[in-house]
């Protein structure tokens, strides 16, 4: 039953982002200012929530590691940073692709794309760390406050636009947008959300699974017993 | 002020509008298709990639 819901949301994320597209592409009236262009707005813009996202979930899973020492909150800290890493890359190069044409360059070292570059290498920082360090325990100890520290620069994204005032436009507000604008970011929104639960998700069994093959690797090693998977579900 | 000038004020406030509608950038799809191709593409391959190693992890835990 579970499994069918996490392959359901996949289904209805795939769904939604084809109707997406085609809201995004041809629904959609071309902004003002920037024409066309902006329409780049419907996949940057949800990707970025993602990752801001699936890092928040991160940091609680992190600090609930560090109280409770769950073998499933350490996966899950695995299993989202992982998915924030992979929206957010891909969520700062479609941001690269409008700038070249509205700022005239692909990347400057305004605060707002420099705080999101030093998350992304952050992430991939710690991303490393839990493949280099081979004992389980010390591994979720250390990513743990890998984790924390890194998340502080999470809010200093988000209000990089408001205390340095520079290339990067603030935050939109529904009510100076058109209607038709806001109801396709909803949209899109929608559809990465669901996309990304199943990232997670996904990622997560995989994380558990590794886990339990780590746990079970003393007894193994001794005779070909069973996986003793009792141990993860402390 | 001659008709000419009126003239020529009435075309550039014409194609004023115009730009309005259309957006002052004018083209860049190229963009906004390399920023959708880019997605996609991310999508499929990652989604890929996490079906199949669930797949090999579940086997290495069960190679029945």
């Amino acid at each position: 039953m579970a499994n069918r819901v996490r392959w359901a949301f996949l289904i209805v994320a795939l769904g939604m982002l084809v109707v997406g597209a085609y809201l995004a592409l041809a629904w959609a009236p071309p902004d003002r200012e920037m024409g066309d262009v902006q329409r780049i707005m419907y996949v940057h813009v949800p990707q970025l929530w993602m990752a801001l996202l699936a890092m928040t979930l991160n940091f609680a899973c992190s600090v609930i590691y560090l109280v409770r020492n769950s073998w499933k909150t350490d996966s899950l800290a695995e299993a989202s940073a992982e998915v924030g890493v992979v929206f957010g890359a891909v969520g700062i190069a479609l941001g690269s692709i409008w700038g070249r044409p509205t700022w005239g360059v692909w990347w400057a070292w305004d605060p707002r794309l420099t705080t999101a570059a030093i998350l992304l290498v952050a992430y991939c920082g710690y991303l490393a760390l839990r493949r280099f360090v081979d004992d389980p325990e010390r591994r979720a100890v250390w990513s743990a406050v890998t984790a924390i520290v890194a998340y502080v620069d999470v809010p200093l994204i988000w209000y990089s636009v408001q205390w340095w005032r520079s290339l990067h436009q603030v935050q939109s507000s529904p009510r100076t947008v058109d209607p038709q604008m806001v109801l396709v970011l909803r949209w899109q929104s929608f559809a990465f959300l669901s996309l990304m639960v199943f990232y997670v998700w996904t990622r997560y069994l995989i994380a558990m699974a590794t886990r339990r093959r780590e746990l079970a690797m003393p007894a193994e090693l001794s005779a070909p017993a069973p996986m003793q998977t009792s141990e993860v579900a402390r | 002020m001659t008709w000419m000038h009126c003239l020529g004020a009435l075309v550039q406030s014409a194609s004023a509008s115009q730009a309005v509608g259309a957006g002052r950038i004018v083209g860049g799809w190229e963009y906004v298709w390399a920023a959708y191709g880019i997605t996609w593409a991310a999508i499929v391959v990652y989604t890929t990639s996490l079906i199949m190693r669930l797949r090999s992890a579940q086997e290495s835990e069960d190679p029945r």
